[in-house]
């Protein structure tokens, strides 16, 4: 029996396991999140005996007589001034992180009631988090540190909650406190735990599956293979060419293919299961990469695919090729860039069970809870399924596909039980799709005065497994690859080829992070022969109001490229005066689908019994923040109060279907529709009537983005109803060689909340500090990725530079008060940004990610 | 404090267990031989020979000057950031059977750590574990899956200290 204390209680167990599971599993201690169970994210860091440790490493027989403290157990004041100050730095996004995070500032401010800012950052530097950049969680410190020495909590700098105002988040006390609910941290009645079997072999024939000895195990719920599926066994959020699980005789994609499903009692019980299932294999040749997949005699990825050939886009307008030959400069260059881990720190789970209607609910940690929704009821044969989002801790585009949600859904279908399915930190490493490797050629012509006559251009990408949204993101890379430049001759051809390497698909930037790095680096490099600066070649060719941009589309007023240039350019001069290295680059970004494709918002208004307006859009919030900007619109279009609304979680059966958290898009596209919906409730609002005369009724509110298809037969299609602009700039410290400062001026139309909008931009950035000069994903010659969350080269937070994040509101946009989506952008200029600040440091260019010979880089 | 210390504050870290006894009794040709010139070079009273004979260092009054680490025959103190505070106390070069016969809490070479360490900071280098400060993220799951308790918490909560 060992005996220590949690939160002032004494504790006894008599079995051996990892501190965080006895929290989580037999206390449900849930503040104590279960980010990788490696020691590596910091997601579960408690404090024992007044140090923090992460509560993953120690296990329950070493701990006799230790005293364990974790959020729950911090005392009210504390509670206080950390969601205090947290909410008023705009510290808290996806929140994952949070309460480990808490635990580090509180086990500082013990000790050091007023520290530096460097002395902060080694106090987080074990915790990664992937949403902030840190700066906002710095500075929550920082400002509890003075409020703790004070005694006093200020008022909040901001509480009117209209468009455009610094208001605290809306779920800062749950997550700083750690009682938000994400997927895992809910313990159900009779509640069993799921798990699939993967393949053995990343290409192979799957010849048998006996699942006999796993099923007579004590404790096992069910033990599912192909043959159990009710529906479709092949899903995916546009193709369907994602397995749920392989059937006998058919070919495995890659590691991650699932072959088999067991429930039980308990993981134990799983494991045990899983070893018992005996699946036999006709071992494939595999396809590693590009080359072997566009080879002539390459084996097949799909049996069912003419070829590896997964998606091929041609964008063309005006005479490239003529326009090259015909200018007086032109470069030629390869570029390479990697594949990248979105990182999130909370690992996929659903929790599934069968409701009071007889219906699959889902529980989910996802992007869209209307795909959830669809691809599970697709599977099941049945709409007889809900779907609800707990909280998501992080996205980035890696949570659009299924990964455990319809594992989880089939389970409770044929046990009729509560199961939970969740993904180790190893599985998904390997499981969910990535950003996609792509390979590039690009050629670009100039005149002598830097003016872009036309740029030529060939991309490859790798999207692996299954197709996900290769397409779509391929499709993206080429339609940027022009970049925010006025210039009429462009062309530009990608494809996407199926490998047996984990799946590819979306990734903040979606494309254009890659096309934008070999564009803007060609800029960079024409610019040094041309005899001009970066920054005055690109204003030279940037995209004004009114002018016609590479694809056709003719730009409206909100376009503020070049405000985002002038924005650096006193910083960049003195910098460049002082002989400082500096690099510069630009971007576009589109907020919302676009291209033809119907994109719609829907926003549903109800007022409910306790008399107060409910938000109801089946749009995921991931940590961007989609609820405060929803509710902020709402107080800004009605005569409503904050304390008057409730923002609710998307769902399935309630709140209309407004579309997956993707392209930037919910902030203008369901912000319009709450808009929309926000005028009617002021008409039925006339003659003074209050929320208790109007309830139970609804307000419906739609907004269909309308665009042109790609290639529609019209003189200026419109591809996308708005872009977000942005420029970047890397000041290097020449003497260590480290990044001193990188500044990130965004054109944002309307900034709904400037805070949520500067943390957006701080996390973006330093998330693409970790893809221009760090971040691994190897994949070995099986075709197996890395399993070790802590060696991806995520940034830590005393490694961070200065990030100065300017945000410029242009108006001109007349849907969703002017604002465009900021999500992607952040993370597009930032490599090649960073990239040419190195160039001129050392002279060396570089043409491939992460670039080499920084101190970032070990290897290097 | 006698001396301000700069931060990230950086100590003196003595690479030997200790347990073995150090002067008559050990056979261990890599360890601490207890004969105390670390602590007859250091101005500041950090350092100290424990009941076994066997150096150890006060963090709170070491100032990482690296007096010690020279004055060292067996070249076994090494300077750290405190924030590290996950350390390897053994550099033992010989192979797993001779580590393992001449200290009860000899590193071995086995390689459990490197197997465990999610930020790929062990590496075993001449037969025993080294720890890059730089990558380690200081979550001690090397330190607990150690078999040999080579690895040691300075602060004392995964391990003794």
């Amino acid at each position: 029996m060992y005996t220590f204390v949690v939160n002032g209680k004494t504790v006894k167990t008599d079995k051996k396991q990892s501190l965080l599971r006895f929290l989580r599993d037999e206390l449900h201690m849930t503040s104590v999140k279960d980010g990788c169970s490696q020691g590596a994210c910091g997601a579960c860091t408690v404090i024992i005996d007044g140090v923090t440790c992460k509560a993953c490493v120690p296990t329950t027989d070493r701990l006799e007589g230790k005293h364990v403290l974790t959020v729950e157990g911090l005392s009210e004041w504390e509670s206080q001034v950390f969601t205090y100050a947290y909410g008023e730095a705009g510290a808290v996004q996806c929140g994952f992180c949070i309460p480990g995070m808490v635990m580090c500032t509180k086990a500082l401010l013990d000790v050091n009631p007023d520290p530096t800012e460097d002395e902060i950052k080694y106090a987080l530097r074990n915790n990664y988090c992937r949403c902030t950049g840190y700066v906002k969680i710095i500075a929550a410190v920082k400002l509890s540190a003075k409020i703790l020495r004070e005694g006093r909590t200020p008022e909040k700098s901001a509480d009117d909650w209209k468009v455009g105002s610094r208001v605290h988040r809306l779920d800062v006390e749950e997550k700083v406190l750690g009682y938000g609910k994400y997927p895992d941290d809910f313990y159900k009645e009779n509640m069993c735990y799921g798990s699939a079997l993967r393949s053995k072999y990343p290409r192979a024939r799957v010849l048998s599956i006996d699942t006999s000895k796993a099923k007579a195990l004590p404790g096992v719920a069910a033990v599912l293979t192909a043959e159990d599926i009710p529906g479709e066994n092949k899903i995916g959020h546009l193709k369907h060419d994602q397995y749920t699980l392989i059937p006998v005789g058919g070919l495995t994609h890659y590691l991650g293919d699932a072959v088999a499903l067991v429930a039980a009692e308990d993981m134990e019980t799983v494991e045990k299961a899983k070893k018992l299932i005996k699946v036999e294999y006709e071992v494939l040749p595999m396809v590693h990469n590009i080359k072997e997949a566009a080879a002539a005699d390459a084996p097949k990825v799909f049996d069912e695919e003419e070829s590896n050939v997964q998606a091929y886009k041609h964008v063309s307008r005006g005479n490239a090729a003529e326009a090259i030959r015909n200018a007086k400069h032109v470069i030629t260059q390869h570029f390479e860039t990697p594949w990248t881990e979105h990182a999130f720190l909370e690992p996929e789970c659903a929790v599934a069970y069968i409701d009071e209607d007889g219906d699959v609910m889902v529980i989910s940690t996802d992007q869209d809870a209307y795909c959830t929704y669809r691809e599970c009821s697709l599977m099941l044969g049945t709409d007889k399924v809900k779907a609800e989002n707990a909280l998501v801790g992080g996205g980035f585009g890696g949570k659009e596909d299924m990964t455990v949600q319809h594992h989880a859904a089939l389970l409770a279908h044929h046990t009729r039980r509560p199961v939970k399915v969740r993904l180790t930190r190893a599985e998904s490493l390997l499981i969910h799709p990535k950003r996609h490797h792509f390979v590039m050629n690009f050629t670009m012509g100039c005149d002598e005065n830097g003016k872009i006559l036309g740029v030529k251009a060939k991309v490859a990408s790798d999207t692996g497994a299954f197709a996900s949204l290769g397409g779509p993101v391929l499709e993206r890379a080429c339609t940027h690859a022009a970049g925010p430049y006025a210039y009429e001759n462009f062309e530009i051809e990608g494809t996407a080829y199926y490998t047996n390497n984990p799946p590819a698909g979306a990734f903040r930037g979606f494309g254009v992070t890659q096309t934008c790095f070999a564009t803007e680096t060609l800029l960079n490099m024409m610019a040094d022969e041309i005899g001009i600066t970066p920054w005055e070649i690109r204003y030279r060719n940037a995209i004004r109001p009114g002018g016609v941009l590479p694809n056709g589309q003719i730009v409206d007023e909100s376009t503020g490229l070049v405000e985002t240039l002038e924005a650096v350019k006193e910083q960049y001069d003195s910098a460049r005066a002082a002989g400082k290295p500096i690099g510069l680059a630009c971007a576009m970004k589109n907020a919302g689908v676009g291209v033809g494709i119907p994109d719609t918002g829907r926003v549903k208004l109800i007022i409910e019994e306790d008399h107060k307006l409910h938000i109801y859009a089946g749009a995921s919030c991931i940590g961007q923040g989609l609820g405060t900007v929803l509710v902020q619109m709402v107080v800004s279009s009605t005569d409503l109060k904050r304390g008057d609304i409730v923002y609710e979680r998307s769902n399935t059966w309630i709140a209309p279907d407004s579309g997956t958290t993707s392209g930037s898009r919910q902030t203008l596209i369901t912000g319009e529709a709450c808009m929309r919906a926000c005028r009617k409730l002021m008409e039925a609002k006339t003659d003074g009537k209050t929320l208790a005369d109007l309830e139970g009724q609804e307000f419906y509110g739609e907004y269909l983005a309308k665009t042109d298809p790609l290639g529609a037969d019209v003189p200026n299609p419109v591809s996308h109803v708005a872009y977000g602009y942005a420029t970047q700039m890397c000041i290097l410290d020449a003497k260590t060689g480290k990044i001193e400062k990188m500044v990130a001026a965004h054109d944002v139309g309307k900034a709904v909340n400037p805070l949520s909008c500067e943390g957006q931009i701080e996390g973006g950035v330093v998330m693409s500090m970790g893809f221009a000069l760090r971040e691994k994903y190897p994949i070995d010659e099986n075709c197996k990725p890395i399993e070790k969350f802590g060696a991806l080269g995520l940034f830590r937070a005393h490694e961070i530079p200065e990030i100065e994040a300017i945000v410029i509101d242009k108006p001109g946009l007349d849907v969703a008060y002017g604002a465009i989506g900021i999500g992607e952008i952040t993370s597009i200029p930032t490599a090649p940004a960073i990239t040419d600040a190195y160039y001129r440091l050392d002279g060396e260019r570089r043409y491939s990610l992460p670039i080499s010979g920084t101190p970032y880089n070990k290897e290097g | 404090m006698a001396v301000k210390k700069k931060f990230p504050y950086r100590a003196a870290v003595v690479a030997c267990n200790g347990v073995c006894a150090a002067s008559a009794v050990s056979k261990c040709r890599y360890g601490c031989v207890g004969c105390g010139n670390c602590a007859a070079v250091c101005k500041f009273g950090a350092i100290t020979l424990n009941e076994n004979g066997v150096a150890v260092v006060d963090e709170e009054k070491c100032i990482a000057c690296g007096m010690c680490a020279r004055a060292c025959p067996q070249e076994i103190i090494h300077l750290h950031e405190c924030a590290n505070y996950i350390v390897v106390k053994c550099v033992n070069e010989d192979k797993g059977k001779e580590a393992r016969e001449v200290c009860p809490v000899s590193c071995i070479g086995c390689g459990i750590c490197e197997k465990t360490c999610t930020a790929e900071a062990v590496r075993v280098v001449d037969n025993h574990a080294v720890i890059d400060e730089t990558l380690c993220l200081s979550c001690g799951m090397c330190a607990v899956k150690c078999p040999r308790h080579a690895i040691a918490d300075l602060r004392g909560v995964l391990t003794e200290g």
